[in-house]
């Protein structure tokens, strides 16, 4: 298997704090990789990075081999590179449908002419795209929700929906923050398999933030830990699990 | 029909075109213009030099209007769309300003005193026209993956980006073809009046067309045009207490962002279809908020969720 | 060369008072992350304060002046707690905020419309319009007092920002409200202090843009070029507002001398364009990425 994703040398730095420091890392293709530290350590900001959210201060992203440092951030999402966020962003006044219906926007190429003018390849398109979005939301169990208000939904709804909207545009890498955020363990088990069904039925990679170790120990083939903007380790789950300076991080006894 | 009457009636239907594109860049696009009776001006001038001076035919003056509108907007989008959306507002409020001091010294299309004799070309029938081709491109625009992509940067810009829309394109697209709106507006408005100045086309022009999207609802075609008409009206009506009326609609633009923020339509379009659709997710929504009252409280006090949705 | 120190000290003496407003503009700017639009009705309202405390109430300037800016901080705090804290409380979009200001703006300048009159009102000629001869420049008194009151109150206000345990909270709560809050800072409290603040500086204004020129019901409009000053100076800066509004006020009564007086209102736009097309950041601004 090769590499999908190849982080090297990654800094950002605000103002004078450097908030991701000399980070290397590479995410396998197919594969469900684990991002974690302590708060603080950085996590989100990689994946600000990668998906051109910010600008990088030194150091290289590349994605299937092709460079994608400091892309625009739709750019780099056309190349197949897509997110959730921490903080759940839904187009919240829109249905469930209209949220994945927008994202599938790539999926068609009529003009703004067919468009106004309701060309016949307007409505072929705009078919296509409609049966995509109600694919997708029977896949991911949401059909029944299709339409009510985003903003309405339960919060582990709202969680799926902005899975289901990043799988809209087709990604080859699928980077998630913190999916189980505000979850409970049933949910979270529930969320650990919906991860994997995903990974194997879209064929795509995955990178995924996460607190809970349960759910990154169970899922995740390789994993990366973060403590201070610096990459303290890199592995196998076994080989973090029983990593010294990991455990130390997590344990607060870092400053010896 | 009396002449006075017709009179309103084609005011109204010329503020409605201007109304549908700022509906497009505020209503859908969520971009807020203090300028753009200014596009009504470029359009006004470019129209009456094409017609009096050039003497071109009426159709060409409204296509020329609609061009050099949309081709001004196109500078000011440039220089502020990547930036923050206030530099945008104090650029457009600075365009508004700008242009009216131009006019106002440009003597040779008349200065502050004004232009007379522009042909009276606008018709109650060709207002009629344009304004159905102005509401039927714009809703097939709006429920069209390019209208699409519109609210979702009105939405959440940043969700927006990383699903691969990209967000300054779609505002440049809803300002350039809003500002084509506003320079039809403001072709016939000249053809209309036979006379054009630069003091019709100041902020007030501006805040005017605000108010109407803002009480037809943002993200309303069907709400614009009612409020176009209504809001047009209303006035002549209301001759006895008018300086009153915008006293009054300084507090309800306030209320309706406090109570309403979809206006007073709701962002709801007035279709059979959305009816029918209307009254279901109105069952589900009242389902659901039973339901989620239990958990995740912060969520459901968000006040978003009880300002929409409904007439 | 006199006449080149002539327009300058004119010019320092507009820009010092377009330093209030467009301080009182970037402080709320700062904090709530908006434009507050309505800002030229609180200069507006400043002006005709003033006005009638001295005319009406026949009271003298200093208390007139009072008058004029404690009514003025009250009237923001007011508008802040009806057209924005609804908003602030649900976190409604930027555009909500720009509207509601909007809606705010409209209401004010039609009250007084439709309760005072569209008239044109001049203030009593409290200075008397003797100026004061330094060499070969004379500066009138209007202009001296203009100047020295604008400085005294913006030296007031950065100590206040300084030094104090508020000015402090309203520092922490410019960088990061959220952050602000969690550390026990009552940011609440600091939106309403801010907009005092702001409400006091714009009302000055008012009274000097109205002793200055006349009161009338769009005198509000001028805030226009306190946005520009403070664009031109970086947005959300409070030293890039006063510079760029010292620097607007120079500019603009130089432009009208040499050039021409209808240019003195097209200069600020003409800078406007200059800034958004060449550094949008500013004189002093500097480039910040929005935190995601």
């Amino acid at each position: 298997m090769s590499d999908i994703l190849q982080v090297r040398g990654l800094t950002k730095r605000f103002g004078g704090l450097a908030a991701v420091n000399d980070v290397d890392f590479d995410v396998r293709e197919g594969g469900i990789s684990g991002l974690i530290g302590p708060n603080g350590a950085g996590k989100t900001t990689i994946f600000n990075l990668i998906t051109g959210v910010y600008k990088v201060s030194s150091g290289t992203v590349s994605f299937g081999g092709r460079d994608i440092t400091d892309l625009e951030p739709h750019r780099i999402a056309g190349l197949g590179v897509t997110r959730t966020f921490q903080n759940i962003r839904l187009f919240k006044n829109l249905t469930v449908f209209e949220n994945v219906l927008t994202a599938c926007h790539a999926s068609a190429s009529y003009g703004l002419a067919d468009s106004l003018l309701r060309l016949p390849r307007f409505r072929r398109e705009e078919k296509a795209i409609m049966d995509k979005a109600d694919g997708l939301l029977e896949i991911l169990g949401l059909s029944d929700r299709k339409d009510a208000i985003a903003n309405g939904l339960p919060y582990g709804l709202q969680r799926r929906l902005e899975i289901t909207r990043a799988l809209a545009l087709d990604p080859k890498l699928l980077l998630l923050d913190e999916p189980a955020a505000g979850m409970n363990p049933d949910e979270t088990e529930q969320l650990m398999r919906l991860i994997g069904e995903i990974r194997d039925r879209f064929k795509l990679s995955v990178l995924v933030i996460e607190h809970h170790m349960d759910l990154v120990m169970g899922l995740c083939e390789r994993i990366v830990v973060l403590n201070f903007g610096q990459k303290l380790a890199d592995g196998v789950p076994d080989a973090i699990r029983g990593d010294q300076r990991v455990v130390e991080a997590y344990l607060g006894g870092g400053d010896k | 029909m009396s002449s006075y009457i017709e009179g309103i009636l084609m005011l109204s239907g010329i503020n409605l075109i201007a109304v549908l594109g700022l509906s497009l860049l505020t209503g859908f696009a969520g971009l807020f213009s203090f300028g753009h009776a200014g596009f009504m001006a470029i359009g006004a001038y470019s129209a009456a030099v094409c017609t009096k001076l050039l003497g071109l035919p009426f159709v060409a003056a409204i296509a020329a209007a609609a061009l050099v509108a949309a081709g001004v907007s196109w500078l000011i989008g440039r220089a502020t769309l990547k930036l923050k959306g206030d530099y945008f507002c104090i650029a457009t409020l600075g365009f508004g300003e700008a242009i009216r001091l131009i006019l106002d010294n440009f003597q040779g299309l008349g200065g502050a005193r004004g232009w007379p004799g522009i042909p009276p070309r606008t018709t109650l029938l060709n207002i009629l026209i344009l304004d159905v081709i102005g509401v039927v491109l714009l809703a097939n625009l709006v429920r069209s993956r390019h209208g699409r992509n519109m609210i979702a940067v009105r939405e959440e810009e940043l969700a927006a980006k990383v699903a691969g829309i990209d967000t300054f394109r779609y505002k440049m697209l809803a300002l350039v073809i809003s500002a084509a709106y506003a320079g039809v507006a403001g072709a016939l408005l000249g053809h209309y009046m036979t006379f054009i100045q630069p003091k019709m086309f100041s902020m007030v022009k501006s805040t005017e067309l605000t108010i109407i999207v803002i009480f037809g609802g943002l993200g309303s075609i069907s709400g614009s045009v009612l409020g176009a008409v209504v809001l047009t009206f209303l006035p002549e009506l209301l001759r006895a207490v008018d300086k009153w009326r915008l006293v009054v609609y300084g507090l309800a633009v306030i209320g309706i962002m406090i109570g309403r923020p979809r206006g007073l339509m709701g962002g709801f379009e007035l279709t059979p279809k959305s009816i029918r659709a209307h009254f279901a997710r109105r069952r589900e929504e009242r389902a659901i908020k039973a339901g989620r009252a239990a958990e995740d409280g912060d969520e459901a006090l968000s006040g978003e969720a009880d300002g929409k949705g409904g007439l | 060369m006199a006449q080149f120190l002539q327009q300058m000290v004119n010019g320092l003496s507009i820009g010092s008072v377009y330093a209030l407003m467009a301080v009182g503009y970037s402080l709320v700017y700062s904090i709530m992350n908006f434009s507050n639009f309505a800002h030229g009705g609180v200069i507006m309202f400043g002006a005709y304060f003033g006005f009638f405390a001295m005319t009406l109430l026949k009271l003298p300037f200093v208390a007139s002046f009072a008058l004029a800016f404690v009514g003025t901080a009250v009237l923001a705090v007011v508008i802040e707690r009806v057209a924005y804290k609804p908003l602030r409380e649900r976190s409604a979009p930027f555009l909500y905020f720009i509207i509601s200001a909007m809606g705010a703006s409209i209401f004010l300048e039609n009250i007084i419309i439709a309760t005072i009159g569209p008239t044109f009102r001049t203030y009593p000629d409290v200075f008397g319009r003797t100026s004061i001869s330094l060499g070969s420049v004379s500066i009138g008194r209007l202009d001296l007092i203009m100047f020295v009151i604008s400085a005294v109150c913006l030296t007031g206000l950065v100590l206040f920002i300084d030094k104090t345990k508020m000015g402090r909270a309203i520092q922490a709560s410019a960088y990061n409200m959220k952050a602000a809050a969690l550390m026990g800072v009552n940011t609440d409290r600091v939106v309403m202090i801010v907009f005092a603040l702001g409400g006091m500086l714009a009302g000055i204004a008012g009274v000097f843009f109205g002793m200055k020129y006349t009161v009338y019901p769009q005198i509000g409009n001028i805030t226009t070029k306190s946005f520009v000053a403070a664009v031109f100076g970086g947005l959300g800066s409070l030293p890039g507002a006063v510079l760029g509004s010292v620097l607007l006020g120079v500019i603009e009564t130089l432009v009208a001398g040499y050039l021409s007086s209808q240019f003195r209102d097209l200069i600020a736009f003409v800078i406007l364009i200059g800034v958004l097309v060449f550094r949008p950041t500013g004189i002093m601004g500097k480039t910040t990425e929005d935190k995601a």
